[in-house]
């Protein structure tokens, strides 16, 4: 056995059987060296700051750094995370098969809480980080959500920003009537300290008036397939901005503002877990499956007994219910919506993030929009050319695999939780 | 094993080299400026101004050695960022810019769509912010670290009113403006309450609109033609000017069109040709017949980038010798960016008759600066030439 090949089969004989709970712990000490260490570090190699996305924003920019920022990179997350994992393997596994015979809630606790406080440490260093890491978590929700639509029920729905756009503007009219004082709707009704706790009565109002507009959609729509929804879907969103922009009582085409800023880090990852959840749940339920069936076939699924029409309306109400309470969040984050946001440019990431990452999987959408997002960040300097990679990267991706990297696989919560078996040494 | 011993031993010197690499480089006070713009995305000309504009500036500012601040120079950096035109890059970009660049000043975003939710992160932080060219009231409404450089749109609609009143002594208006674009529909509905305060009520006989993207006026236009207007007002961007005013003319409506300071683009002329010859239109600054800083600035940017600079770029001038002069005002520098931020600040808020290219301006409480409007003919040549002053 040549060395190469032994050193690959001996990392993977190691870090194959390291849990989640192994890497998660990993994380956290690498994010906990970086807020002791991490700007003595840093100003060791002369950099300016502490690299904010793994350097990610730099090596465009100021290309000198680079060198520096992988070192930093190497020493602060790998090492740690390897390390810590490498090591612990053998006590995270049994950790995680105690934790196995526990009910699922318990050890989803602890490893969401692990998580979140992995992503509270690393965006408390900086407040690029943090927004950046909201913006994402939001654009998570979005593609999951579509994700149901045109991924588990295959059609091609083109009304994604209109749903956004219903969910923005709910929420903000809840928020700005109720407890925000502004230049729309003037003094508010109640006081002010409720407001951040009844916040997640506003994103519900949003996702429901999402789901209503859904509804309105569905109900001419689902007499067709294919094309025509797809048709259907985009005459909505431009309906959705038109109504909006000739709408004076929320602001017309000058837009809404003035929104408090109540889409926090712990709210915001509370909504992306909750949405990560739910969702998983919906696919994997009876009506996931029968969704499916619908997609394949609609014709055989509708002779095995399944009320086609209501799965399809279920799904997409549900689907639209989801991106009206990411439009929520957006709002609560930017502070200020209006009308021409959510157009067609909106779409098209929308659609490139679920078509990147994968059709028909919980994972491959939260890979699409990590990865969008992330590329996006570090590509801007680029300027035009960005235009030009993005869109590049994504046929690549169509050619290579059709249906995006991580498409139509499962996603199981409890075996991801779970320990990992020791694979045997070759 | 040799090999891994071998893949090891260059892992360490690689890393080793990175360190020496990022040896050696001096860590000297620097002042940053931040620059938020439309470089890509539905406005790349505007982006394009604004760029150059900071990099004439920065030249300026580096063949003088740099930014004297009290007895010290220090050395000027432009961070650039492109918004791409989105809200949502705006504030990507600004926080950026704050948070990890550590900018004194931000200058930009240039349109109000971008500039609102900017420059609420920009107060949040506690950076001074110049939006040159956003004319939304809600860009620094209450917002004490957002200024901008331009004058506001319930200043610009009475001038075009007053001005109309006065040159032609008309009483019957009729306005064409884009329902769904936020600054449009703003100037169109200030100039009908200003028209209708000079002439009274119903002296705007025709108030009509589209969508952006139509290309198609002629039901509207007709319209207007039919109400016996004597004029209409357009306060639309460059590349509807050119099909409003043309699908005007072959429906033979003969009476004058007037624009606002959209129009002040290079771009108007270029695809309007001579049917908007003769016509005026209200903006900032114009730049034929222009005297002193003003024509310095125009030669410069012609004679380097090719073409004579729109409003942006000489409303982008400004802001940036707003904050140089800021910069400049306080002193000196602690170092301790938060209280440097501060200090510029005040120093922008306590600016009076700043002399710009686009004209003297001081800042009122809200940031807004007190300017005067410029009637701007265009000549039979396709320049813009000056024709009038209006002061508040």
């Amino acid at each position: 056995m040549s060395g190469r090949s032994f050193m690959i089969t001996h990392a993977k004989s190691i870090y194959g059987s390291v849990p989640l709970i192994g890497w998660l712990v990993g994380m956290l000490l690498a994010v906990l060296t970086e807020s002791f260490f991490g700007n003595t570090l840093a100003y060791a190699l002369y950099l300016p700051k502490v690299p904010a996305l793994f350097g990610l924003t730099i090596v465009l920019k100021q290309p000198s750094l680079f060198p520096a920022t992988v070192f930093y990179v190497l020493l602060i997350y790998c090492l740690p995370i390897f390390a810590v994992a490498g090591l612990t393997a053998t006590w995270a596994n049994r950790f995680a098969a105690a934790m196995e015979k526990l009910p699922l809630w318990f050890s989803a606790i602890i490893h969401i809480g692990v998580l979140y406080l992995v992503l509270h440490l690393w965006t408390d260093l900086s407040d690029y980080r943090l927004q950046i890491s909201k913006l994402t978590m939001i654009a998570v929700m979005l593609t999951l959500s579509i994700n149901v639509i045109n991924g588990y029920m295959g059609e091609f729905s083109c009304s994604h920003p209109g749903f956004m756009a219903l969910g923005a503007y709910a929420s903000s009219t809840f928020s700005l009537a109720l407890f925000h004082q502004d230049r729309l709707f003037g003094t508010p009704l109640l006081p002010e300290f409720l407001g951040p706790y009844m916040f997640p009565m506003g994103l519900l109002l949003g996702g429901a008036a999402a789901s209503l507009g859904a509804m309105v959609v569905a109900i001419p729509s689902f007499r067709t397939r294919g094309d025509y929804l797809a048709i259907i879907s985009l005459a909505f969103m431009f309906i959705v901005k038109s109504v909006l922009e000739n709408l004076e009582v929320v602001g017309g085409a000058r837009g809404m503002g003035g929104q408090p800023h109540w889409a926090t880090l712990p709210a915001v990852f509370i909504g992306m877990t909750v949405c990560i959840g739910v969702i998983n749940n919906f696919v994997n339920s009876t009506m996931g499956k029968a969704l499916n069936a619908v997609r394949d076939n609609e014709a055989a699924a509708e002779a095995m007994t399944v009320n086609t029409r209501r799965t399809k309306m279920t799904a997409f109400m549900f689907g639209a219910f989801w991106a009206g309470v990411a439009g929520g969040f957006y709002a609560h984050e930017l502070r200020y919506i209006n009308p021409s946001s959510f157009g067609i440019q909106m779409l098209a990431e929308i659609l490139a993030m679920v078509y990147f990452g994968g059709l028909n999987s919980v994972v491959g959408s939260v890979v699409g929009a990590l990865s969008i997002q992330m590329l996006s960040e570090a590509l801007r300097p680029l300027e035009l050319f960005k235009w030009i990679i993005i869109p590049l990267l994504l046929i690549l991706v169509m050619i290579f695999r059709p249906t995006g990297l991580i498409a139509f696989r499962e996603f199981n919560i409890r075996k991801t939780f779970g320990p990992k078996v020791l694979k045997k040494r070759i | 094993m040799g090999k891994i011993r071998a893949v090891s031993v260059a892992i360490l010197v690689f890393l080793f080299a990175c360190y020496f690499v990022s040896c050696g480089k001096e860590r000297e006070a620097r002042i940053k400026i931040g620059i938020n713009a439309p470089i890509t995305g539905d406005i790349p000309k505007v982006g394009e101004g604004t760029k150059y504009a900071a990099q004439m500036w920065l030249e300026e500012i580096e063949k003088a050695g740099g930014l004297q601040v009290g007895d010290k120079k220090y050395k000027v950096e432009l961070v650039v960022e492109d918004n791409e035109s989105k809200a949502e890059s705006a504030v990507k970009a600004n926080t950026k810019m704050i948070a990890e660049d550590g900018v004194l000043v931000i200058i930009g975003p240039q349109s109000s769509k971008q500039a609102i939710p900017a420059g609420g992160v920009a107060n949040d932080y506690k950076t001074p912010m110049i939006s040159p060219w956003s004319t939304n009231p809600d860009t620094t409404k209450n917002r004490p670290f957002v200024f901008r450089g331009c004058f506001l749109d319930p200043f610009q609609g009475p001038v075009v009113a007053n001005f109309v009143k006065e040159e032609f002594g008309f009483k019957k208006a009729a306005v064409l403006y884009d329902v769904a674009s936020d600054y449009p529909k703003g100037l169109a509905e200030y100039f009908k309450k200003a028209w209708e305060g000079l002439n009274g009520p119903g002296s705007v006989v025709a108030y009509e609109s589209f969508t952006t993207k139509d290309t198609d006026f002629s039901s509207q236009l007709t319209k207007i033609k039919g109400s016996g207007a004597e004029f209409l007002f357009a306060p639309q961007y460059y590349n509807e000017v050119a099909l409003i005013v043309r699908q005007a003319r072959e429906l033979g409506f003969t009476a004058p069109i007037l624009g606002s300071d959209s129009w002040g683009s290079a771009e108007t002329v270029k695809l309007c040709g001579s049917d908007c010859y003769g016509l005026f239109f209200s903006t900032h600054y114009a730049a034929a017949g222009a005297k002193g800083a003003t024509k310095e600035f125009i030669v410069r940017y012609q004679e380097k980038y090719g073409y004579v600079p729109d409003d942006v770029g000489a409303l982008t001038w400004d802001a940036l010798r707003l904050a140089q002069h800021a910069i400049r005002n306080t002193g000196s520098l602690s170092g301790d960016l938060a209280k440097d931020r501060q200090a510029v600040r005040d120093q922008l808020a306590r600016v009076k008759d700043f002399e710009g290219i686009t004209g003297k301006m001081s800042f009122t409480e809200e940031g807004d600066p007190v300017k005067c409007a410029v009637i701007v003919r265009i000549s039979n040549k396709g320049e813009f030439e000056f024709y009038k002053q209006v002061c508040p």
